[in-house]
């Protein structure tokens, strides 16, 4: 459903983010990018909804290439991409049911400019963060939220779209080893029980070994590893290596090492 | 610059420690210079400096008619002995101990004094008495000239209000000069008061040659049906209707009634210059009145006018904010770095918007007003722009930096959703944006009120217009009045924009 052809980013300073990356990402796939800090998997995020527009390189979604798409084209393919972040990116001050809706806007029509929304938008909004467990926090400002509970919130934003993909940049690298978990979990019912493809960077070995139907592994912008499950279950510490660089050492993530 | 640490090992001395102390007593300073202590020297050598040059300064100032330096020492040793004394005994000690300095700084291994430094900063605390004339024993001794003027600022509400009164007069004609046909006396009617005068004609005061007075003629005056027992004032009123108070042996003749409400006295006709348009057969008219105070308290005129001017004051502080807002929010758009760092042209205006407006904001309000004085006059509107101009200029900052502050992950994050660009403003920019406006804003209308009160002093409307005005006439019971309305309002403007500052941050 997704497939990225030879994408090159060269930002404008001279930095080259990414260099000839190319994969594909089947219909229920749930894959993760791993690469060190500033290896270029935010860029990589960033480019297939076209945050960041690339240098090179095409981007198929569905048979359309996102790169050549503009205006209300673009915006119907964003929609169908739900997004979540490091650092969740809710409006703070907003409450949470209308940071929840925000979600819905590349569907509403005019009226959303005016902060008004359908009762059925309404309805969905409180359903999906029935979802993941917070409906009861629905009125709150965002930021008297926890980091765990917010980034449920940017999960229930990501649901609104009625996504067919999600791109999880760092999703859990904010949050302690028990919350990530909990947020990759629920990551992982949409993949198992909807289908949804997951996209998604991940710092920690223990975490993709557990969560990653396939991998890719990056390294200054360049792909260095390609695996399936069953090869990442049996990955070892020079190939983790390979990837990270000699100076990495393994973390454990709830406590092994 | 950075944090360095300051603790180097010392060079060598260029110089035996001999020769620095003589150095330094020479010129002071230069021995430390010769011991590589560069700039402790000039600090020492400009303060020893400017402390003889203002002493000099000081010296001639209290004796500036002797013709000699030492002289004038003489003189003022004699007129300020203590302040002369401590100051020339802190210059002797300084130069000492800058040589016995110079002498240690030489020596290798040894640290920097700060002793030398407390002594500067001494003699310079004692100078700076004596130049900006702090008089303790003045404050204390005329501290009782202080206290009626502050204490009615600190009580002005004897002066907030009045009563009405009512006025009980009667008058009788006379004629001047008399002639065959003297009016008559008024009629009696009972329970009305009634005046009579004796006669009902006669001459008025005049002068001679001499300036000296002629008394005109004694009336005898009987007054019958007044409240009893009040004071009454008697008045004159003469043909060409100026009214004045009648004096006996220089002081106003006041008289009181009996129990009966009647009295009884003599009137010596005034001086009056006729014109000689007016010459002629003359009727005066002379009055008994009695004035009495009915009635509950109303408000008096200054509190009226304190209370109007008040008004006055919020609305000029509402209106300059409103208008700073206005003009301040385009203006914060082009003074915000992250919007204007596109080309070199939007970073030249971000730069030129940013100096222009720290020029404005570093220039008072209180010029600002002068200058608006006189540009549209005295009153309000000057005050309006003074402060809109200061408000424009501080708010164009703080909203810039409000931009300048927003966090672009929400913008990146509604993007995502497949929003449109003016959905992306409404959702991710606005709300990020609308609660330090509120809160800048309103903290601006507080300090717009605030100041207004200083603008009236220099004819910007408002209370402060009225507040100087009652200052110098020395009217300081008006004068409380107002400070304590500015009080209060200051006071409810303050909490009650804290208050709303706090909902929405």
């Amino acid at each position: 459903m997704l497939e990225v052809r030879n994408l090159t980013k060269v930002y404008d300073d001279g930095t080259v983010a990414l260099k000839d990356v190319s994969f594909q990402v089947e219909q229920g796939e749930f894959l993760v990018i791993i690469g060190l800090s500033g290896s270029g998997k935010s860029t990589l995020l960033r480019c297939i909804n076209r945050l960041i527009d690339p240098t090179e390189g095409q981007i198929l979604w569905n048979g359309i290439d996102v790169t050549a798409a503009e205006g209300a084209e673009l915006r119907q393919i964003r929609r169908k991409i739900g997004m979540i972040f490091q650092h969740f990116n809710l409006v703070k001050r907003s409450s949470v049911l209308m940071n929840v809706l925000s979600g819905r806007l590349g569907y509403t029509q005019s009226s959303s400019l005016f902060y008004r929304f359908s009762p059925s938008d309404r309805q969905m909004a409180l359903d999906a963060l029935e979802r993941v467990g917070i409906s009861n926090q629905a009125t709150k400002r965002a930021d008297e939220l926890s980091g765990g509970q917010q980034q449920r919130v940017g999960i229930a934003r990501a649901l609104m779209q009625q996504p067919e993909m999600i791109l999880a940049d760092e999703p859990v690298a904010s949050l302690d080893p028990v919350l990530a978990h909990s947020i990759l979990g629920y990551l992982e019912t949409l993949n198992q029980e909807e289908g949804m493809s997951i996209l998604c960077s991940l710092h920690y070995l223990d975490l993709v070994q557990r969560y990653a139907n396939s991998v890719i592994g990056l390294r200054d912008g360049q792909v260095v590893y390609r695996g399936t499950k069953k090869q990442i279950q049996s990955m070892t510490d020079e190939e983790f290596k390979e990837i990270y660089g000699e100076e990495a050492i393994r973390v454990g993530v709830g406590g092994e090492i | 610059m950075g944090m360095r640490t300051v603790h180097r090992d010392k060079k060598p001395s260029l110089v035996p420690p001999p020769a620095a102390a003589v150095a330094s007593l020479v010129v002071p300073g230069f021995g430390q210079m010769l011991t590589r202590q560069v700039w402790r020297g000039l600090l020492i050598m400009g303060s020893l400096a400017s402390i003889i040059a203002l002493f000099i300064w000081r010296v001639n100032g209290i004796a500036h008619r002797e013709p000699t330096l030492l002289a004038m020492i003489n003189r003022s040793l004699q007129r300020r002995p203590l302040f002369i004394v401590i100051v020339l005994i802190g210059i002797v000690l300084m130069w000492a101990l800058n040589v016995w300095d110079a002498y240690r700084q030489a020596q290798p291994g040894k640290q920097p004094g700060t002793g030398i430094f407390i002594l500067i900063a001494v003699v310079f605390f004692v100078l700076g008495w004596q130049i900006s004339e702090i008089d303790l024993e003045k404050a204390v001794v005329e501290l009782p000239d202080a206290l009626p003027p502050l204490s009615r600022v600190l009580w002005p509400w004897e002066a907030a209000f009045t009563r009405e009164t009512e006025t009980v007069s009667a008058e009788a004609p006379i004629l001047s000069p008399c002639d065959d046909n003297p009016p008559p006396p008024p009629e009696e009617i009972p329970g009305e008061p009634y005046l009579v005068a004796e006669p009902t004609c006669g001459d008025l005061s005049d002068l001679d040659e001499n300036n000296d007075v002629i008394p005109g003629t004694t009336l005898h005056l009987i007054g019958r049906g007044f409240a009893p027992n009040t004071e009454t004032q008697i008045w004159w009123e003469d043909p060409i209707g100026q009214e004045f108070r009648v004096r006996k042996e220089g002081e106003y003749l006041t008289v009181m009634t009996d129990s009966e409400g009647s009295f009884e006295t003599d009137v010596v006709m005034p001086y009056r210059l006729i014109p000689p348009s007016a010459e002629g057969r003359l009727i005066h008219f002379i009055s008994a009145r009695q004035t009495s105070e009915v009635g509950g308290l109303l408000p008096s005129e200054p509190l009226m006018l304190t209370i109007e001017r008040m008004v006055e004051t919020i609305f000029l502080g509402m209106m300059a904010t409103a208008f700073g807002i206005v003009f301040s929010i385009p203006i914060s758009f082009l003074a915000a770095r992250n919007l204007m760092s596109g080309s070199w042209l939007s970073l030249l205006v971000y730069y030129l918007t940013r100096t222009v407006l720290n020029i404005i904001r570093s220039i008072e309000p209180l010029i600002w007003a002068l200058i608006a004085v006189v540009w549209v006059g005295l009153g309000p509107f000057a005050g309006i722009i003074a402060l809109t101009v200061h408000s424009i200029a501080a708010l164009g900052k703080l909203y810039s930096e409000a931009i300048e502050g927003i966090d672009a992950g929400p913008i990146e994050a509604i993007q995502a959703t497949g929003a449109t660009s003016l959905q992306t403003i409404m959702y991710a920019v606005i709300p990020q944006m609308i609660p330090p406006f509120v809160s800048f804003s309103i903290y601006r209308w507080d300090i717009n009120v605030r100041m207004s009160t200083v603008i009236g002093l220099v004819g910007g409307g408002g209370i402060g217009f009225i507040l100087i005005q009652y200052i110098r006439l020395l009217d300081y019971r008006a004068a409380g009045i107002a400070v304590w309305f500015i009080a209060f309002t200051v006071a409810i403007l303050d909490y009650v924009s804290s208050e709303i500052r706090q909902r929405f941050v």
